[in-house]
């Protein structure tokens, strides 16, 4: 499964600034290249799909506009109580993506990111969402629980880098720990917040129809949470990127995070803005994973 | 980097209008109200935790040195100086700070700085200039390597093909690059890892690396909170390493007097460090939280940094080796050093203080341990083969030999007393230790005890006088018993 995501997000990594006009120009240009094809058909597919198409352009738009706008105010330097004038400009950062991605290395950075935020993330998954569903239904696990998982919470992943140095044995399961922590959290508490929103009636029928507390839990509760653990996924994905550059610091040698601490302990400007953009990237790759993989699993949902 | 050359004129008229806009608002913050007094903003950014430059920061601050000689007459007469002091652990974030002009003045160490001077090069409303020098070792020590106190290495060749962490960019990352080409060892002669000095440290602790390399204090910090042993230290490169501190140009231009006073605030905190350095370092170790007898193994007498603020040539011709082995790496491009020493502002300084600088500039020399050993009852005539005992609650004693400090140290302890540390100097290259980490060599004669940071230095010096290699507590017993 690891690799299949990956290789989902990988082409992702182009950056914005080549990745969106070609979604746009092939929007155009699917007309008049193939003139024999049944026209019915082209039309009808786009009248099908002209709510998707107007996301991308637009979103396509929205980010042109931001990347000429962040042209302009280093283009010119802008200072107006907030200073562009040592920002790098979009040119700048393009040329290290270019010198970067003809290296191996920025690849192999970039790669073990995505394998340590996954592995973090499916665990943190994997334990809090039965964590969070259980917790919702028994009031004494979520009184157990509740206080240490709220102590724990608002503790920024930087403070973590010593105390995850000291508690694993090796760097790479220190650094997926801070992984871990930024996605256990919002998992957690979107599950139970889920299972507190599931309306008592449904439970209270589907008591009256006979079922069990294993039926009402497959049945019922499951479902009704669905979508909040997904929110809540997405939510811990996105956090999951955040925490990565402290966890990365423990690595001293690779990782996208490391790339960009590193860069600035050189005081490189352009190669900071390139693994910032990275990151964004990457992370946006992976929270659209996430949001397909929940459209797949909850066809009953809203597109 | 590219646009520095072609800002075109529309956006100079842009500039304007906004600045006339933005005026109240920018760093340099002016009142409005006319005939008011004028307010200047002075950000410096220090790092207090590294032991070189705290007379270049911290004791400027605590003592409030830079508001007894900042300007008051003539053009100053309607300006209001204000102080922003902004602290961190290492030097980029200082450059970060200053390229943004919210620091006018930043201390760091000799990569950090050329660095800053190169960073400088691409921003167009100023470039940095280095203007004095907070400490300083000819030789290159303060930078050094240490390992886990009971691993298996005590040379740099035992640490082939194993983990080294190192910030990258740092001082210390250029001790090891210069050490490993003077060995004619290879890049990948270690697993070198970049790792900043909180995490390094936790990371040796845990033995999960098997050396960290760092540059002031830690070399030092790290075996006095006892878990680490220095294997290796910079004076082996035998470069100089040093700190020093930079000026924004557009900053120095408009308030040149404000760049002397720093100077100045600089010389007075040298000369308070150097008039009573217990009292200093107790003090350094309430500001910094660095250890007392950490601070006073840098900058006591005969201590590893000399505080000395002129611009010397060789430390000038250390910094253009740095930007070769960063050229080396990719990580620079052009950069002359040479353009971006401005020794003005110190020269002025020094002139109004009716001090000679070049006499200075030529003078390598750092104050030494003096006085008389109560001891053996002699007079110190050898500092540098001398020692201290630093009792607590009392002082710091000097003594004229190695014998002589650890006779003192036995018998200061039978008398019930703490001691907090004791220094010796290795005999074969002149640098401050601290006595119970050092190996000692006896010659056949026991008539000496000489100390060595290296085991490998004290085992060739007791083969060669027919002699053996002993731990401190047995250097201990035979100044006692037959020194």
């Amino acid at each position: 499964v690891q690799s299949a995501l990956l290789k989902l997000t990988e082409p992702e990594l182009s950056s914005p600034e080549i990745d969106s006009p070609p979604v746009e120009a092939r929007a155009a240009n699917t007309m008049p290249a193939k003139p024999k094809i049944d026209r019915v058909w082209i039309w009808r597919w786009l009248a099908l799909h002209q709510r998707e198409l107007r996301g991308l352009v637009v979103g396509a738009v929205s980010l042109a506009l931001f990347l000429l706008c962040w042209h302009l105010l280093t283009k010119y330097r802008v200072t107006m109580h907030v200073r562009f004038v040592n920002v790098p400009s979009p040119e700048m950062v393009f040329d290290s993506l270019l010198r970067s991605a003809r290296d191996n290395r920025f690849l192999s950075h970039v790669y073990l990111s995505c394998r340590r935020v996954f592995i973090g993330f499916l665990i943190a998954a994997i334990i809090a969402v039965p964590l969070g569903l259980v917790m919702g239904r028994f009031r004494l696990v979520r009184e157990f629980v509740f206080p240490v998982s709220e102590v724990l919470r608002p503790i920024p992943a930087i403070a973590w880098v010593p105390m995850s140095i000291m508690l694993w044995p090796s760097n790479e399961e220190s650094i997926v720990f801070i992984t871990f922590l930024g996605s256990f959290f919002p998992i957690l508490l979107n599950t139970l917040h889920g299972m507190v929103m599931v309306d008592p009636v449904f439970i209270r029928a589907a008591q009256c129809l006979g079922a069990r507390e294993a039926s009402i839990f497959r049945e019922v509760y499951f479902p009704a949470t669905l979508p909040y653990v997904f929110t809540g996924l997405t939510v811990g994905m996105g956090v999951a990127w955040v925490s990565l550059i402290a966890a990365e610091m423990i690595s001293g040698q690779f990782g996208i995070g490391y790339f960009t601490w590193e860069a600035y302990s050189l005081v490189q400007y352009a190669d900071i803005a390139l693994g910032m953009i990275c990151i964004g990237v990457l992370g946006l790759g992976s929270s659209a994973l996430i949001r397909g993989i929940g459209r797949v699993v909850m066809p009953w949902g809203k597109k | 980097m590219r646009q520095q050359t072609e800002v075109p004129f529309m956006s100079r008229i842009f500039r304007h209008k906004l600045a006339a806009l933005a005026l109240a608002l920018t760093v340099h913050g002016w009142s409005t109200a006319a005939g008011a007094q004028i307010v200047v903003k002075i950000g410096i950014g220090t790092q207090d935790t590294t032991t070189n430059t705290v007379t270049a920061g911290v004791v400027i601050r605590q003592l409030n040195l830079l508001e007894k000689y900042l300007p008051k007459d003539g053009k100053y007469a309607n300006i209001k100086f204000e102080l922003e002091w902004s602290n961190f652990t290492s030097g980029p974030p200082v450059t970060n700070t200053m390229m943004a002009d919210k620091a006018q003045f930043g201390m760091m160490g000799d990569y950090p700085l050329v660095v800053n001077g190169f960073t400088f090069q691409s921003n167009p409303e100023s470039q940095s200039r280095l203007i004095a020098v907070a400490a300083y070792n000819q030789f290159g020590s303060g930078n050094g390597l240490v390992v886990h106190k009971d691993s298996p290495y005590f040379q740099l060749s035992d640490l082939k093909g194993k983990l080294v962490s190192v910030p990258f960019g740092s001082a210390a990352h250029g001790m090891l690059l210069k050490a490993m080409q003077d060995r004619g060892w290879p890049a990948d002669y270690f697993q070198l890892v970049s790792q900043s000095p909180e995490v390094g440290s936790t990371n040796l602790q845990e033995k999960k690396i098997d050396a960290h390399a760092d540059f002031v204090p830690f070399a030092e910090l790290l075996p006095f909170r006892g878990f680490a042993r220095k294997i290796f230290d910079g004076v082996e490169t035998n470069l100089p390493t040093w700190h020093g501190v930079v000026v924004r140009t557009d900053f120095a231009q408009k308030y040149p007097e404000v760049v002397v006073g720093y100077i100045k605030a600089l010389i007075a905190a040298n000369e308070w460090f150097r008039a009573d350095p217990k009292l200093a370092s107790e003090k350094i170790q309430e500001w910094t939280g660095i250890n007392k007898e950490v601070v006073y193994i840098f900058l006591g007498p005969g201590g590893n940094m000399t505080t000395d603020p002129t611009i010397k040539p060789i430390l000038i011709d250390a910094a253009a080796q740095d930007v070769k082995v960063l050229q080396n790496l990719g990580r620079m491009k052009e950069f002359d050093v040479t353009k971006w020493v401005d020794d003005s502002y110190i020269r002025k300084a020094f002139a109004e203080l009716k001090l000679d600088y070049d006499a200075q500039l030529k003078s390598m020399a750092n104050y030494e341990v003096k006085g008389e050993d109560k001891f053996c009852n002699k007079h110190i005539t050898d500092p540098r083969k001398a020692g201290e005992v630093w009792v607590d609650g009392e002082g710091i004693e000097p003594f004229s030999s190695t014998a002589c400090t650890l006779g003192a140290y036995s018998s200061i302890k039978a008398k019930g007393k703490k001691i907090n540390m004791a220094y010796v100097f290795d005999t074969a290259r002149g640098i401050k230790l601290f006595a119970d980490q050092a190996y000692y060599a006896i010659g056949s004669d026991k008539a000496a005890i000489a100390p060595f940071l290296l085991k490998k230095d004290a085992e060739d010096y007791a083969a060669k006088n027919d002699g053996k290699v002993l731990s401190f507590e047995d250097a201990l017993k035979v100044a006692t018993s037959g020194g």
